[in-house]
């Protein structure tokens, strides 16, 4: 049987594509109908045929499906007609009907029709939102303010959410929670008529998506608290997720946007976690599983000042091995396996002590912080060799000391390694030649002698004339970075510095594949020596050479069949902040903090009160780890891309003496009094109570995983 | 460091455009257009924003298009609000390097067609073939309101 779900809405305006490019990527069959109207004389169009929302030709339709989704959602609760025609599906209930999906559904009391009144169920156990008596039909959720903006529409920042408690599973997990919100764009869960839920959930009912044979089910509530400070709580009767029958009421899941989706078109949608686990609840089996992988950039690197918390390096080493030993350990538990991108170039171009060789051997780093600086690299060769923990190569020094590949010109006073086939005192070419012409139309005997062949992408040309163009037997020399024979020089030299590392290659052993230095992969002459060298893909961004902004990746991400996946980071601090003061810390710069940078500080309500109220740490926990995860799944699913960290940049708001304790609010403090949390543990836990969640949708992978489902998906 | 195989049984074969992996082809079809781009631009008054929402002048819109006879883009806009486009383009080496600094101005800036919620559909090159290596596609709002654009270009070959 092939899966296969109808999707219900009006227009294509505010259709949201990511629900087409999930499916895609699941290997879901689909159909789409248009309703003609919110009312409940709307019609049905579908390719069957038109039908009213009522007839029994369109249940007859909707039986040839696993599931049916309700695509609209509105922020406001006075409207008096919107998805009223789907009053009369709650009440197709027979084996014989598939499931519906109510995501963030529209059942306001503020609905006048009565054909919608007069149908909806008598014992539907949910309380009919009211825009004129919101305190009395529903909860005001997450701390009750209201955002700054429409929450529905939230794309990668400024989430809203809760620690969520599955019942059936019983299993904890921080997801973007939104069930219904108002033009006071404040979120608000769901409260349950409880006298009707009990009669529901004593009656028997048969439907293969009942799973305890009972009428309803309450699916998920907010968690309870796990410590006296966090008094954020809810009463019994609040719900987030609840089975009705056949009916699935479900939070938001989908921003509407007339965003069109592509590899590298889609704002971040980050409530995905519900339209995977209601399709799940509903029995709609994939074709495929989507992989989970997290990537590091630079798993050893390190601040000369780190004020207010003033670590030492041999702290910020202690924390960072403390991290990877942890990360070792998942990934042998998990089966997955945790890439890291090693900040080469200090062993040929740079001095500097906050690069991986010279932390390691630098002399101007105390002994005993090298010593520890040795055991990560120990550690990471490792986990590099049993495949826990591959490392690549990460170069900052290619390009103008900026970043990654091609970021300028010329890479002026660029310092090679020696040997190997580029290496000093080789005489090779560091630009094309003068001279570039098709074999097949070349003249004999009019190529120089220094004539050889190049290749880039199905363009092969025979260059000559080097004169001025190559490197001498000098190591340091300026190089000209757009062309494939500095591409070569450059890739073959962090792989020799990978080697004198101590690692057998440069390209994430089996995986060949790496992330590049602030996501510049170059472009063409970049993709075709990574390839030559083994490599099957890197991460990239779609401006591929920032800050020289002369490239784009091509347009589907895949060149010749090298990958060229896109990059998503959560650090909790922006780049130009250099490392994180805290979930939230008020003496931090601009966007300093996870509640900065994330924009998750709602009408101040983490802000005001930071120090008086214990309870804003929960609030910031949560909030960030409903973002990150959020994030993470989209880019698990639409995107098919690779979630980074810097494990180093996040380590500083960590308690140095028990570094990987679990989040406990003010009960466990770091070194300043502020509340401990390790960004890479708590990752890593929250997505694996979400992949325990999802068990037939989503499960720990690695990126070679990530790029076979990209090539089984993404076709020719 | 070229890809080889073995070819008639004892002769090595570099992979190359004349000598490519004999592989069997099974119902294989030929497909002259792929789409390359789909994107949704908030058009407002900033100049030299392209389709992709960036201002940086040098950054191409599309890359590695020099297999591409024409590009056909379709659009469909959510205003009427009075736009126009302007079209760059300009080769690059096999290395994907532009030849030089800058752009060929292929279409300068001319007025966006249609009304508010309607299709549109450009050829670039109008007339004449294109196979230029990258591609610049700029909008401008010059009256009214934001507004979203959203687009599709295909390939032709």
């Amino acid at each position: 049987m092939r899966p296969k779900v109808c999707l219900v809405l009006s227009n294509f305006i505010g259709f949201n594509r990511v629900w087409l490019q999930v499916l895609r990527n699941l290997g879901i069959d689909y159909t789409l109908c248009i309703a003609t109207s919110g009312a409940t004389s709307a019609n049905i169009q579908t390719p069957q045929g038109v039908f009213s929302p009522s007839s029994p030709d369109l249940r007859g339709y909707f039986r040839q499906f696993d599931a049916v989704i309700l695509c609209d959602n509105v922020g406001d609760l006075a409207l008096t007609s919107f998805i009223n025609y789907s009053v009369f599906w709650m009440s197709w209930n027979a084996p014989e009907d598939p499931a519906f999906l109510f995501f963030n559904p529209y059942f306001s009391a503020a609905i006048t029709e009565s054909a919608y009144n007069n149908n909806f169920p008598s014992d539907f156990p949910i309380v009919r939102p009211n825009p004129s008596d919101l305190a009395g039909t529903l909860y005001a959720a997450d701390g009750g303010s209201p955002s700054s903006f429409n929450p529905l529409v939230v794309s990668s920042v400024g989430g809203r959410g809760a620690c969520v408690l599955f019942l059936a599973e019983n299993i904890r997990a921080h997801v973007m929670t939104i069930c219904n919100t108002h033009t006071d764009n404040i979120p608000y869960y769901w409260r349950l008529d409880t006298a009707k839920h009990s009669t529901l959930a004593s009656a028997t009912y048969t439907h293969r998506v009942a799973r305890n044979g009972r009428a309803g089910e309450i699916l998920a509530v907010p968690a309870p608290p796990t410590n006296a400070e966090d008094t954020e709580t809810y009463p019994t009767d609040c719900v987030v997720a609840y089975r009705y029958r056949n009916i699935f009421w479900l939070p938001h899941a989908m921003a509407r946007t007339p965003h069109s989706v592509s590899f590298w078109d889609s704002p971040v949608n980050s409530f995905l976690f519900w339209l995977l686990y209601g399709l799940q609840l509903a029995g709609v089996r994939p074709r495929y599983r989507l992989p989970v992988q997290m990537e590091t950039d630079h798993p050893l690197d390190s601040f000369a000042s780190t004020a207010p918390f003033n670590f030492s390096y041999l702290q910020q080493m202690q924390m960072i091995l403390a991290q990877f030993d942890y990360m070792r350990d998942f990934a042998r538990r998990k089966n997955t396996a945790v890439i890291n991108g090693v900040r080469v170039g200090g062993r040929h171009r740079t001095t500097s002590i906050t690069f991986h060789w010279n932390l390691m051997y630098s002399t101007s780093v105390p002994a005993e912080a090298r010593a520890v600086a040795q055991q990560v690299n120990q550690l990471l060769i490792a986990g590099h060799r049993e495949g826990t923990l591959p490392c690549g190569v990460h170069d900052h020094t290619a390009g103008n000391y900026q970043g990654g590949y091609w970021l300028g010109d010329v890479r002026a006073g660029f310092r090679r390694h020696s040997g190997m086939r580029y290496g000093a005192p080789n005489n090779v070419p560091i630009n094309r030649g003068r001279c570039c012409v098709a074999p097949h139309v070349l003249p004999a005997g009019v190529a120089g002698a220094d004539a050889q062949t190049v290749q880039v992408g199905d363009t092969e040309l025979v260059e000559w004339d080097f004169t001025g163009r190559a490197s001498g037997t000098s190591d340091t020399f300026d190089l000209p970075l757009g062309n494939i024979h500095a591409a070569r020089m450059i890739i073959e030299s962090e792989i020799e510095e990978m080697l004198a590392l101590g690692f057998p290659d440069g390209y994430c052993a089996g995986h060949k594949y790496t992330n590049t230095a602030a996501n510049a992969s170059g472009g063409e002459c970049y993709w075709q020596a990574l390839k030559e060298f083994g490599f099957r893909g890197v991460r990239s961004a779609s401006a591929c050479n920032t800050p020289h902004q002369t490239k784009r990746v091509v347009a589907n991400r895949l060149w010749y069949g090298f990958h060229l996946v896109t990059d998503i980071e959560f650090d909790l601090q922006a780049a130009e902040a250099g490392y994180t003061r805290g979930l939230y810390y008020p003496g931090s710069p601009p966007q300093g903090d996870a509640v900065r940078r994330w924009q998750l500080d709602h009408g101040n309500d983490i802000s005001s009160g930071w120090t008086s109220n214990p309870a804003l740490a929960w609030r910031a926990y949560r909030r960030v780890l409903c973002q990150g995860i959020g994030n993470w799944l989209f880019t698990t699913a639409v995107v098919l891309g690779g979630f980074y960290i810097h494990a180093y940049t996040n380590s500083m708001i960590m308690s140095p003496s028990d570094p990987l304790a679990r989040f406990d609010g003010w009960s466990k403090q770091n070194v300043i009094g502020e509340p401990h949390y390790c960004h890479s543990v708590e990752l890593l836990e929250n997505m694996d109570a979400v992949v325990q969640l999802l068990p037939e949708y989503l499960y720990w992978g690695t990126i070679t995983d990530v790029m076979d489902h990209r090539e089984r998906v993404m076709g020719g | 460091m070229p890809v080889r195989f073995l070819r008639n049984a004892s002769e090595l074969a570099d992979v190359s455009w004349e000598t490519p992996l004999p592989v069997q082809v099974a119902n294989a079809k030929p497909v002259p257009a792929d789409t390359l781009l789909v994107a949704t631009t908030s058009v407002d008054t900033t100049a030299n924003r392209d389709l992709l929402g960036s201002t940086s002048t040098e950054l191409p819109t599309l890359d590695a298009c020099g297999q591409y006879r024409k590009l056909v883009w379709f659009y469909f806009r959510t205003s009427d609000a009075a736009t126009t486009y302007r079209v760059l383009a300009r080769a690059t080496d096999h290395n994907g390097a532009p030849l030089g600094a800058g752009w060929q101005e292929i279409v300068p800036a001319t007025p966006l067609p249609g009304a508010a919620n309607s299709w549109g559909r450009i050829e670039i090159p109008a007339t004449t073939d294109g196979y230029y290596d990258q591609y610049r596609i700029e909008v401008q709002r010059t009256a009214g309101s934001n507004y979203n654009l959203i687009s599709k270009i295909v390939g032709v070959r």
